[in-house]
């Protein structure tokens, strides 16, 4: 992989997507989509497809963009900030970077194109009840005799199963995890929505009974890893646009609520708390764009880089969300101030695809590995 | 000049003459004849300053291209290069003195023949750095100097001290200041050494008793002191925020290395805590990366102002890692104990960056003020004529 955009384009592209959302989607607009049964904001998701996006990691041959990393990341940034309820992720991510990473020429060519038009929402199971994300606790599995396979098991914390036209499944065989695609409407298939702390998130429970499927490719894990990266690189972006856009609202509001006849922000307790939470939001900023900088050059470092961003940023976004509620008072403990939209997001990122302390652990064992690490380098 | 070609030239130049670090001086305060002969070389084939004019000791070369030159030094272990990046009184000098000044003080410094000091804060004026009561008065073409300096690191051995002194008591704080190079050699200064927390004395009080300054080491015009302390400031900042010294057996530095050391490098609950701290140092790293590359793309960068701030943390966090993970052994202290030693010191020393230069408090208010555009406090002593402000 390279970098097949200019930082000209890049800057471009960053700035239709901001537009967009800030004419699109609007709080008011999250709000609605929220309560939604799908939790799709459609028209935003047409936009979003005819501007290329929901086809970005797809190669063109099928149909997409054909952009990587970097590219995602500065998307994601703005669909962040906006809290833009989509399944860009589930879709256009997850089971475009699973599909892409199989190598399955046939599967890609029958699948790809619906989901860079957007037409298509795909998703895919990779994790069961315990949501770790971890290869050794999958708990469906397949059973194949003579080329035909079927599920049996449970897979849990799968985004936007109920509307899925297209899902995926990690499953494990006697070689190991493989991918394998189902029929969702498939009678041995249950979907039970879980009812989510982020009501702009859609998460489902799905049990597979004796379920008919198909093989998707040959890789094993380090497929679904390939994938779970541009994942991270995705949420990073996420949460450090989600960061940075509530704290600035957050240091917005200081500069114009008076109490004492001042500005509360010039009250120390609340200019040191943003100074602080300027240092969080710079970090997770830089952190996300490394990650995917690495990513996309396919650089030696390209896997301890998104650990880093993983857990950064998510204890970023927590921390400045949870803290901007505080530095607002009142105002931000009603339903309807947005700062609790951020919170729960911020939240809901902090373990979805993974929480912070697996990846602390991952980004230690790669770099206690290296002969001369660099942890004590100025 | 290509990139390659000044890659080639620097490694041509450093494989003709450097051989080895040998008995060059590595302290932060030391200097020997070795070390200045070295930066004497470096000095005379105009590595010191890549990035300044050529008609003042440089080469005029791009911010990448002094990076290709630091890069090299540092490849081999070589110091003395960089100069243009930390080089505190240099720069100060290069952006505000007259030309005779320059002239006279910068070869010497960047040779390391002259050292400073930082003639800044006072019994009465820390944070509060525009309340320095230490005057300086005209006298023909000298200044006559009298008052107290305090936690001035290096003053016993410097040649000059970089001296912030009232020379208007008639004006506002910040309006009656004025910056001086104060020979530091001569009988109206004297110093008392310190000691430390780290039972080290690097730092001192200076009492000036009719110490003379010639006027034309006035830096940046008379009474214009504030706006030269800035500049000097920001510098010292930025430095504080890149680097820290190490431990003194070089023992603990590496946090993984001494988690192995001790048997504790599969301790869960250490391992998410070791992951934290050296996420801390990538994550400042980063951050110094964008803020460079902002500032290529001619984007100034609020990270800038971060940097020294994150330090603190930095230090403080790795110290108390450091700690936990050699646990009990940290009751113990000496040469006979360098690991506890090592560690004992660092956690003690952090408080170098979170106090000196402007301690964090003083940071998160700069930060606040300058790069959010939130409020300033407000300030009893702003607008007054300064002999009638209050001191404590
Ligand atoms: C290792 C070391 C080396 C040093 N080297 C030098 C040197 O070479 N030259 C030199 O001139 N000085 C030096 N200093 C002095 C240093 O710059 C001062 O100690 C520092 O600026 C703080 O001043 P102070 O000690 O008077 O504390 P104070 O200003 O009295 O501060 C006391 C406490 O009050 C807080 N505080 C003060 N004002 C505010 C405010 N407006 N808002 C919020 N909190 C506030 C501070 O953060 C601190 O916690 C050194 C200090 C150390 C520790």
């Amino acid at each position: 992989m390279a970098i097949a955009t200019t930082l000209e384009e890049r800057r471009a592209i960053a700035e239709t997507v901001r537009k967009l959302m800030a004419d699109e989607n609007g709080e008011k607009r999250v709000r609605a989509v929220m309560e939604t049964q799908d939790g799709i904001d459609r028209p935003l998701w047409s936009r979003l497809a005819e501007m290329g996006i929901a086809g970005l990691l797809v190669p063109s041959r099928f149909g997409g963009a054909g952009l990587g990393p970097v590219e995602l990341e500065l998307i994601a940034e703005e669909t962040g900030a906006a809290l833009a309820c989509t399944p860009f992720l589930s879709s256009s991510v997850l089971t475009a970077g699973l599909l892409v990473a199989s190598q399955d020429e046939a599967a890609c060519a029958r699948l790809l194109p619906g989901i860079a038009a957007g037409t298509t929402i795909a998703t895919a199971a990779l994790t069961a009840e315990r949501g770790s994300w971890k290869p050794e606790d999958v708990a469906v599995a397949a059973q194949e005799t003579d080329g035909a396979a079927v599920l049996t098991g449970t897979a849990s914390y799968v985004t936007h199963a109920g509307s899925a036209d297209v899902l995926l499944v990690v499953a494990t065989t006697p070689d190991g995890p493989a991918l394998f695609e189902v029929a969702p409407r498939n009678p041995g298939i249950t979907i039970a929505a879980l009812p989510t702390f982020d009501r702009t998130l859609r998460l489902d429970r799905i049990t597979f009974n004796r379920v008919p499927a198909t093989r998707i490719g040959k890789a094993g894990w380090p497929a679904m890893e390939a994938a779970l990266r541009l994942t991270l690189v995705a949420r990073a972006g996420e949460q450090a646009g989600g960061a940075r856009r509530i704290f600035d609202m957050t240091v917005e509001y200081a500069r114009t609520r008076i109490q004492f006849g001042r500005p509360i922000g010039g009250f120390q307790a609340i200019k040191h708390m943003a100074a602080e939470l300027l240092l969080e939001a710079e970090s997770a900023t830089s952190a996300a764009r490394d990650a995917a900088l690495q990513l996309a050059l396919e650089e030696a470092g390209a896997g301890e880089a998104i650990d880093l961003a993983a857990f950064a940023c998510a204890d970023a976004f927590a921390k400045i969300a949870a803290t901007a509620i505080q530095m607002h008072g009142g105002i931000a403990f009603t339903w309807e101030h947005p700062a609790h939209l951020y919170l729960r997001r911020a939240r809901a990122y902090s373990y979805l695809f993974g929480s912070s302390d697996l990846y602390r652990e991952r980004f230690l064992t790669k770099i206690s590995a290296q002969p001369h690490n660099v942890s004590a380098a100025p | 000049m290509t990139n390659d070609d000044l890659r080639r030239e620097v490694n041509d130049w450093l494989a003709a003459h450097w051989g080895g670090a040998g008995s060059i001086a590595q302290g932060m305060w030391d200097t020997n004849a070795e070390m200045r002969a070295w930066y004497t070389k470096v000095f005379e084939a105009r590595w010191s300053v890549p990035s300044w004019p050529v008609e003042w000791f440089g080469r005029n070369l791009s911010d990448e291209q002094t990076s290709i030159v630091i890069e090299a030094f540092a490849r081999v272990g070589a110091p003395g290069t960089g100069q243009d990046r930390f080089n505190l009184p240099a720069n100060t000098l290069l952006a505000l003195a007259s030309d005779a000044l320059k002239d006279a003080l910068i070869p010497g410094l960047l040779k390391r023949e002259i050292t400073t000091c930082l003639l800044y804060s006072e019994p009465s004026a820390g944070s509060d750095l525009a309340g320095v009561r230490t005057r300086a008065e005209r006298d023909g073409d000298r200044f006559i100097v009298n008052g107290q300096k305090v936690w001035t690191s290096g003053a016993a051995t410097a040649d000059y001290g970089m001296l912030i002194a009232r020379t208007d008591w008639e004006v506002p704080k910040h309006s009656g200041l004025s910056f001086f190079f104060l020979p530091m050699k001569q009988a109206g200064v004297e110093v008392r050494p310190l000691r430390q927390i780290t039972g080290e004395a690097h730092f001192n009080e200076v009492f000036f008793t009719n110490a003379i300054v010639p006027a034309a080491n006035l830096v940046g015009g008379l009474n214009q002191g504030w706006r030269v302390l800035q500049t000097a400031l920001a510098y010292e900042r930025s430095t504080m925020g890149a680097n820290a010294r190490k431990s003194r057996h070089g023992s603990a530095d590496d946090i993984i290395a001494l988690a192995r050391a001790a048997g504790r490098l599969d301790d869960p609950l250490l391992r998410q805590d070791i992951a934290r701290v050296i996420a801390l140092r990538r994550l400042n790293a980063l951050n110094n990366a964008r803020a460079k590359a902002d500032l290529e793309q001619g984007t100034s960068s609020s990270i800038m102002s971060l940097g020294k701030l994150a330090m603190s943390r930095i230090l403080h966090e790795e110290a108390r890692v450091r700690t936990a993970i050699i646990g009990v052994e940290s009751l113990l202290a000496g040469e006979t104990h360098p690991t506890a030693d090592d560690v004992n010191f660092l956690a003690l020393n952090a408080y170098f960056t979170s106090i000196g230069g402007g301690t964090d408090q003083i940071q998160k208010n700069i930060i606040s003020e300058r790069v959010l555009g939130l409020p300033k406090e407000p300030e009893l002593d702003r607008n007054v004529p300064f002999k009638q402000v209050r001191s404590g």
